[in-house]
């Protein structure tokens, strides 16, 4: 059995009694679940009224939180098919990676090369990480034998430390602004140059760090609720690109199960989201078509009709359109798990599908593990509804 | 549902090259039909020539490399603007890709447009498995398939420097192939990939692995033996040492030795084939290698042509790719370290005309092409996209059909290569027989597709129809019409109807106590079971998809 619960996609057997994530989901009540989420029920509509208002539509948005391969390919066809802007990266997320990489490359590693191989662990970020993806230091930890470092720069408390510990690692922490991290990181590398006093770090943390044979540097996007993220991605990357010349190390640039959608966006159409169609044809531009952008735009003119589509097949328990403001006016389609018209069954849990782990290297088969209810239909299935013509 | 085409001169390499008519019977292709039969259509094809549906058993179409290079490089992509458009509409036969790395919906297009109807993505990471052959199942109109790369997989590398029985590495070996579904075995810089993760730069055929004190040359051994033991259709697929560097014919030559006379099949050969003579220390070794295939028939080859022009080059190769990183432009790469597997390295590159290197690179594939005389184990590929976008294959063909042709581009090199190249001498020009068994009769042949690769009766009735006369670089690019199993689903740059894809597996038995002893490896190494990575079947299968065993 596979997890879809979080981004790591585990299949340990023993998840029900030891994975946060999955025991607060209460998978064994869907009811409970869906119950989560409060319906904004804006969708008092039938098939055909909806298909009339994509038709006449003038500007079309296509967003949410699409987790599965299977749903991707049918959210990026319907765009294609009603010219609509496409942007699924939920809060923008995966885009403080994307935008860091288009602009200088990446040196990453995927996750089990990183447990197999890896020497010292370099994890940025807070205690949220580990609320994000609980299970990632049992992730990580080998049985090899050897006692690794884990190096923890950022905000973490003591429970954090200890599963880490618990999960057969040496630990080290460093408290440091996020922000500030891509500076510590280049002064600990000049320091091995020269003057070792003006270091914060312990002497024997830093030979570790030194000498390491092969790091890895871990954060999550989802985890960097800083300024210009992209610019603190680019930035340690630049670090990892400098330390290549010499030793190994690489990002595990951990992103969320957004992922998925980006794989599959970017595959059928060249871009990884953040696109409008126009005739058919595909124009990327992330700063342009993302979907916070498209929502701030204001209807100059009465001929502008504008239809928001939103696709929801996670667990989550908010909304998606709960952060949104959206103006009277504007009409909503839902294909969500508490939509009326077209209630969405949840991605790996009542129904099979393709998702990746979250290093975007592994693409599992999940398998469903609750029957749906009786009046659901996957995403895919409404969207292609909804593009009949 | 039958069809006959009349009147069309019929090339296939086998059969003699005649004006015949030939049917189109449901799915396949029949030489006579039984008198009264009623035709559902007929199409007049004088001034025609019909061929089977071409084959590029070498190109890049699915897996993470190519769409983490398609994330890294969407400032390649080029819009449609009115001079680009002026361009199509004055030579629609050069209409370029959007990217070197289109989404797949325009790869599919693309290579019907020109009369593909098979394609074969060479690198397929373990991991990556599930995720190629998705991405190839949105690759409309092309029957897919992929080799698994091994030979970089750590698993593998400490079983042989443990020494354990080649038996186990055959049934690994079958396993791996069963479980992600591919046709072939392919191996990436045998052992290097995993060398340079234990920072090693450097590893010839003959040199040991830094960490497990094994050579490539033992692996590329054992994997031989493996995929010969396992009676695969294709020989082993092998990118060899030492990609791109000066004097590599001598690891390319180690490579074929190493392999004791097996079958073997060498990857994008023009890129291992220098030699370090000539004004710059860097010159052709391609009559060296051409001879040693000339000699023996166990060996063959695909070229990877270059072409002048923007591209990016996506390769398992991480060691080479790194090495080049200062070469990028735009100057950006990706490099990836994967899954106890392999790697992969992403570097944009553009090859200039009037560069040394870059102009002898595209003389020494041509030299290759030429040199070889039997066009079934010389293929037609330019390793899309990285000597150049399968695009420019009519291109290539014009150049080895027309003598003047390539002249004229020669003409236009570094002065230092027109001086030292033999390709002048080099007068050969291929027949339309020639190109077609170089791209249908010899792939088909090459990968045990039994059902392809001619016009011969109870074939697959994947057809092309081609207008006679004019330069073969617009003939090749525009066909008139291609039909998918017996289907017209292209005429006169139209696009008619969707077609049934299959993905091509291979049909190899597994041994049973393989499962539990990998089962218990995954878990331990990668903390993962075996079902999170295995491909079933009838994922591979949906309403317009089967799967075929070659
Ligand atoms: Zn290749």
């Amino acid at each position: 059995m596979i997890c879809p619960f979080c981004s790591l996609l585990c299949d340990a057997d023993d998840l029900d009694q030891v994975c946060c994530r999955r025991r607060e989901s209460s998978l064994v009540d869907v009811t409970k679940m869906r119950s989560w989420r409060a319906s904004p029920n804006r969708d008092s509509e039938s098939l055909p009224n909806a298909k009339n208002a994509l038709r006449s539509a003038t500007r079309i948005l296509v967003t949410g939180r699409i987790l599965s391969v299977q749903t991707a390919r049918a959210a990026v066809a319907f765009s294609a098919k009603y010219n609509a802007t496409i942007d699924c990266a939920e809060r923008g997320h995966a885009f403080k990676n994307i935008l860091a990489i288009q602009r200088s490359g990446l040196n990453s590693v995927s996750l089990s090369e990183a447990r197999d191989h890896s020497d010292v662990l370099v994890v940025v970020g807070d205690d949220q990480l580990l609320a994000q993806v609980p299970r990632m230091p049992s992730a990580l930890a080998n049985e090899n034998g050897d006692k690794r470092t884990v190096l923890l720069i950022g905000d973490f408390s003591e429970a954090s430390m200890s599963i880490w510990r618990e999960a057969g690692f040496d630990v080290w922490f460093v408290p440091c602004e996020l922000n500030a991290v891509p500076t510590a990181l280049a002064q600990w590398a000049r320091w091995s140059d020269s003057n070792r006093d003006s270091l914060s770090i312990a002497g024997p943390l830093f030979e570790k760090l030194a000498q390491a044979p092969y790091t890895t540097v871990l954060w999550s996007a989802e985890n960097l609720q800083i300024e210009s993220a992209d610019l603190w991605v680019e930035r340690m990357l630049q670090w990892i690109a400098t330390r290549n010349e010499s030793t190994r190390c690489a990002a595990l640039a951990w992103s969320s199960l957004d992922g998925t959608f980006l794989q599959v966006c970017t595959w059928l159409t060249g871009f990884p989201g953040r696109i409008v169609f126009q005739a058919g044809t595909p124009k990327y531009d992330p700063c342009r078509f993302s979907y916070r952008e498209w929502l701030a735009q204001k209807n100059t003119t009465k001929k502008v009709k504008s239809v928001l589509v939103v696709i929801d097949e996670s667990t989550s328990a908010t909304p998606f359109l709960e952060a949104c403001d959206l103006p009277a006016d504007m009409h909503v389609i839902e294909v969500t798990a508490n939509s009326k018209t077209f209630p969405t069954t949840m991605a790996g849990v009542e129904v099979a599908a393709d998702m990746f782990r979250a290093d975007q290297t592994l693409l599992a088969r999940v398998e469903p593990s609750v029957e749906p209810r009786s009046d659901t239909k996957s995403a895919a299935h409404w969207l292609e509804a909804l593009s009949e013509w | 549902m039958v069809t006959r085409l009349s009147g069309a001169i019929c090339i296939d390499g086998v059969s003699k090259t005649e004006v015949r008519d030939l049917y189109l019977d449901g799915e396949m292709i029949r030489t006579e039909l039984a008198t009264h039969t009623r035709m559902d259509s007929e199409y007049k094809l004088g001034n025609h020539i019909v061929v089977a549906g071409g084959i590029d058993l070498h190109t890049h179409i699915g897996g993470g490399k190519v769409n983490i290079a398609r994330l890294l490089l969407p400032d390649l992509v080029s819009h449609r603007n009115a001079s680009s458009d002026r361009m199509v509409a004055e030579q629609p036969w050069l209409k370029p890709l959007s990217s070197p790395v289109p989404g797949t919906w325009e790869t599919g297009r693309r290579y019907l447009e020109m009369g593909y109807t098979a394609c074969f993505e060479p690198a397929l990471l373990p991991a990556n498995a599930r995720h190629a052959h998705a991405e190839m199942a949105d690759t409309p109109w092309l029957d897919t398939g992929g080799y698994l790369l091994l030979g970089n997989d750590r698993l593998l590398l400490e079983w042989i420097r443990d020494g354990v029985p080649q038996e186990q590495i055959n049934a690994y070996v079958g396993w791996m192939v069963h479980a992600h579904q591919c046709c072939a075995v392919k191996v990436v810089n045998a052992g290097g990939i995993d060398a340079f993760k234990f920072n090693q730069r450097h590893l010839s055929v003959d040199d040991s692995h830094v960490h497990l004190g094994i050579t490539p040359r033992q692996i590329l051994n054992a994997l031989s033996q493996a995929v010969d033991s396992l009676q695969l259709a294709h020989p082993l697929h092998v990118h060899c040492s030492n990609l791109g560097l000066a004097g590599n014919i001598s690891a390319t030559m180690a490579t074929i030795d190493a392999v004791e006379g097996r079958r073997l099949h060498l990857t994008h050969a023009q890129f291992h084939c220098y030699g370090t003579d000539g004004p710059h220390g860097y010159s052709s070794a391609a009559r060296e290698l051409a001879d040693r295939v000339n000699a023996d028939q166990n060996l063959s080859i695909d070229v990877g042509q270059v072409q002048f022009g923007q591209t990016v080059t996506l390769s398992g190769d991480t060691m080479h790719q790194f090495a080049n990183r200062k070469l990028a432009r735009p100057r950006k790469a990706i490099f990836q370290d994967l899954e106890c597997q392999a790697g992969c390295g992403v570097l944009p590159f553009r090859y200039r005309q009037d560069q040394y290197v870059h102009g002898l690179l595209w003389s020494i594939g041509l030299e290759l092409f030429l040199r070889v005389e039997d066009p079934q184990r010389v293929f037609l590929t330019t390793d899309h996209p990285n000597g150049a976008p399968f695009t420019s294959y009519p291109h290539l063909i014009r150049l080895l059909m027309d003598y003047d042709y390539r002249m004229s581009i020669f003409s236009r090199l570094h002065p230092d290569v027109q001086k030292s190249s033999p390709l002048p001498s080099l007068t050969r020009e291929y027949s339309l027989e020639e190109i077609v068994k170089m791209t249908r009769l010899g792939p088909a042949k090459a990968l045990g597709l039994n059902n392809r690769g001619s016009l011969c009766d109870g074939k697959l009735a994947d057809i092309v129809v081609y207008e006679s006369g004019g330069n073969p670089e617009q003939m090749f690019s525009q066909p008139k019409m291609v039909f998918r199993r017996g289907q017209l689903v292209y005429r006169d740059g139209i696009f008619l109807a969707d077609s049934i894809k299959s993905t091509v597996v291979s049909s190899i038995e597994i041994e049973p106590q393989m499962n539990a002893m990998l089962e218990k490896i995954w878990r331990t190494r990668y903390g993962y079971s075996t079902e999170m990575i295995c491909v079933r079947t009838d994922e591979l299968q949906s309403e317009r998809r089967v799967v075929e065993a070659n």
